[in-house]
């Protein structure tokens, strides 16, 4: 079987941490039916409301006079919905909406307000938006609704299209969040904070031009739904590349990317622990992550080369030097040239001599 | 790492770090596999590299370090992708091979890539050193065309560059990650496209690094490394997504009138709705037409403004003005080519923006195209939008009250 598509599997988190998601794909490509599908396999009602045929005022409700108070009453929908309890209020063709529809639907994916009416927390906000390069008559996204949303970009593939023709559409997988699983935004937004101490110029970003104000942007509310969604996609066990498609859906690609990066760093030893003890050090699996770890140890000793610390770190590349030699020996080499003037020979430098030689190096 | 079986892939890398220290993370970070009988060295999307051990087993660490530095820019410059995006068919695979190769070997040759065999350079394809694969392959596909068209003229071009049969690279195929065509039998694996994109900017950022001390990285790779850190902008993007704001905000500023009642009325009981009313703006073009614009730049620009207003249903509306430091009087232009530059020393866009507010009917948005080497007004002016297009590299900016796009010349 097929590993599921990353853009449906971020979908299904999106829906079951009730975080508001947006799909942007190409007219015909099945964002409306997986939407449904996957309404069906949650067993929750789902309305569709095709925004762009609406008036503001759907959206804030009608006026009606109520003995001498007018009243904002909401559409049949929102009355389903609330009734319901829970739900999927599906928005469909956000970005033909008009700007003034855009504006009305502002309280209604984030508050999930529809005129006097407030629909339950249960209810998720999930919209479908075609790019407006694509669209006839398309409008880019207001920024204020852009930010409220979860950006996912919805791709088809071809051969899950020739699958499909053939052998029927498989129903989307949803995911199931255990009980309790909001204990763990508590870790995440530690991991958001401590990334914007480090960046504080991105904790609000707003973008220049108006094509990127339609997408993704990070803002105190979206690094927030950031945190959500990492705590649902791990609760969840979502794979990584749907994780990282939510991440950078809530506050956009550049923030994102950099975001991403810094964990990925993060994941790396400490080389102030590991000198302290060498015994301790798992070389990374992948070879450009041991490539850091070993040149970031191999730095550390340079910047301060105690006998002590020079000893250690040639422990450390004794250790890695079995499983990868190449990558210990530029190490290797960094730390030879930083030999303190009273320090004996280490005796792991001999494991490095063949493949110096063989490289032509010696 | 240790599963590659592959003899002397230590020693390889490290040379080839050891002589490409910038590329170091991107040559770890691929994985190699031994692929026996495949006759070559090729590399797939997900950054793997499928080598043939007994061939790899005849070449010196040199050798096959440079083979591996050389798909590892395959995969950096995402030459699969890019081939997709060029709509390469599979009978001209071998075409863009030898065009991507040419994109890489031109200023890595130089910098001391030891490759087995001859290595394609762009002067083998009757090109320059510096370009893309595009062009390169472009080239080749119209030299094709010129040889006799139809028949696999590829081949004949083969032969024609100076590449002695004997001698030709027996790694030929390298494999999907260059030409974007799957193989065969790679399976499912590698890296996930994300973790594939921060290995990308990783090596960015410490090639852009090593190219602080001026002439240890090769200048391909250096504007490679900028252009991922610091993508350019598409104007034609940003410019559509300005002038859609630029009418949404103008059409969508409506007002509430009495004159016909809501549709809504029949619900709405004694309270009387008003109907929404959209007005259709009227959009004026104001051209700079000094000396120091480009005519061709100017034609491109406008004629994509004009498309675009087209796609808005405003086209009818649209009135050009040529200005420098007059204003020539408005003409309505059905096709860009017929705006003269008149050229002439001084520029005032100001002069030009205060004509655009005197037509009748006065126009909403007015789009000013210049090279921004002019005087502004200080203050926007009052109930018109203006969207300023910056014609040219290193324009200087617009006024903070305009929404400007930077085109640059190429």
């Amino acid at each position: 079987m097929r590993a599921q598509n990353p853009a449906v599997e971020a979908l299904g988190v999106a829906v079951a941490a009730r975080v508001p998601v947006l799909l942007w794909g190409a007219p015909g490509t099945g964002k409306t039916s997986a939407i449904r599908a996957m309404a069906t396999a949650m067993g929750l009602p789902c309305e569709t409301v095709i925004a762009s045929i609406r008036e503001p005022s759907d959206f804030a409700g009608l006026p009606i006079v109520v003995g001498d108070e007018v009243r904002f009453a909401p559409p049949a929908w929102a009355r389903r919905l609330a009734e319901a309890g829970r739900g999927l209020l599906f928005l469909d063709e956000l970005s033909t909406a008009p700007p003034a529809v855009q504006a009305a639907l502002l309280r209604v994916v984030l508050e999930r307000a529809v005129g006097d009416l407030t629909l339950p927390d249960e209810v998720a906000v999930v919209a479908a938006a075609n790019p407006p390069e694509q669209a006839a008559d398309g409008w880019d996204l207001s920024a204020p609704l852009a930010n409220r949303l979860c950006h996912l970009a919805w791709q088809t593939e071809p051969r899950a299209v020739a699958d499909g023709l053939a052998g029927g559409w498989s129903a989307p997988v949803v995911p199931v969040l255990p009980e309790g699983w909001q204990a763990e935004e508590i870790l995440s937004r530690g991991l958001v904070a401590a990334f914007l101490h480090v960046r504080p110029g991105l904790a609000c970003a707003p973008p220049s031009n108006a094509a990127a104000a339609g997408r993704g942007w990070p803002s105190p509310r979206t690094w927030e739904m950031a945190a959500r969604l990492m705590a649902a996609a791990g609760a969840a066990g979502a794979g990584d590349e749907a994780r990282s498609a939510l991440i950078r859906g809530a506050i956009g690609d550049g923030a994102g990317v950099e975001f991403l990066a810094w964990m990925v760093e993060m994941d790396l030893p400490d080389p102030e622990r590991v000198l302290a003890d060498p015994a301790s050090f798992r070389l990374p699996e992948r070879g450009d992550r041991a490539y850091a770890a070993l040149a970031a140890i191999a730095a550390a000793v340079a910047a301060d080369p105690t006998p002590a610390r020079w000893t250690a770190g040639w422990q450390v590349l004794g250790l890695a030097a079995d499983t990868a030699p190449d990558v210990a020996a530029v190490a290797a080499r960094v730390l030879a040239k930083c030999r303190p003037p009273d320090a004996d020979p280490p005796a792991e430098i001999h494991l490095f001599a063949p493949v110096l030689r063989d490289a032509g190096l010696l | 790492m240790a599963e590659h079986g592959i003899e002397g892939l230590a020693a390889a890398r490290l040379w080839a770090v050891t002589r490409f220290p910038y590329l170091a993370t991107g040559v770890f970070g691929a994985q190699v596999i031994a692929d026996r009988g495949s006759g070559t060295v090729s590399v797939d999307e997900s950054w793997r590299m499928h080598a043939d051990p007994e061939l790899t087993a005849g070449w010196t660490a040199a050798q096959l370090g440079s083979v591996l530095i050389h798909h590892v820019c395959h995969l950096l410059r995402t030459h699969g992708e890019r081939a997709q995006g060029t709509g390469v068919r599979p009978d001209e695979a071998a075409d863009w091979i030898r065009a991507a190769d040419a994109e890489i070997n031109d200023d890595l040759v130089p910098a001391g890539l030891d490759l087995p065999g001859r290595p394609v350079l762009p002067r083998d394809l009757g090109a320059d050193d510096g370009l893309l694969a595009e062009q390169y392959f472009d080239g080749i596909r119209r030299r094709a065309a010129r040889a006799g068209g139809g028949g696999r003229a590829g081949s004949q071009d083969r032969s024609a560059s100076n590449e002695s049969p004997g001698t030709a690279r027996t790694w030929l195929d390298c494999g999907s990650g260059a030409d974007g065509i799957p193989r065969p039998g790679q399976g499912d694996g590698g890296l996930p496209r994300w973790q594939i994109e921060l290995l990308r900017r990783q090596v960015a950022q410490e090639v852009m690094a090593h190219g602080k001390q001026p002439g240890t990285v090769p200048a391909g790779l250096l504007r490679w490394a900028e252009e991922i850190l610091a993508p350019k902008v598409n104007w034609r993007a940003v410019l559509a997504a300005e002038l859609r704001r630029a009418v949404a905000e103008v059409s969508g500023a409506v007002d509430y009138s009495y004159r016909r009642p809501s549709r809504r009325s029949a619900v709405a009981g004694p309270v009387v709705l008003p109907a929404l009313r959209r007005p259709v703006p009227e959009v004026a073009v104001v051209c700079d037409t000094s000396g120091s614009m480009t005519e061709d730049l100017l034609a491109m620009v406008l004629a994509e403004v004009e498309g675009l207003l087209r796609a808005l249903g405003l086209a009818r509306q649209v009135r050009v003005l040529a200005c420098d430091t007059a204003v020539a009087p408005a003409q309505r232009v059905s096709s860009a080519r017929q705006v003269q530059l008149v050229g002439g020393g001084g520029t005032d866009m100001g002069a030009g923006i205060g004509a655009a507010a005197a037509l009748r009917p006065r126009p909403a948005v007015t789009v000013v195209l210049t090279d921004g080497y002019t005087p502004w007004p200080a203050a926007a002016p009052k109930g018109m939008r203006v969207v300023v297009g910056l014609l040219g590299d290193g324009a200087p900016e617009a006024p903070p009250w305009a929404r400007s796009v930077r085109v640059p010349a190429h």
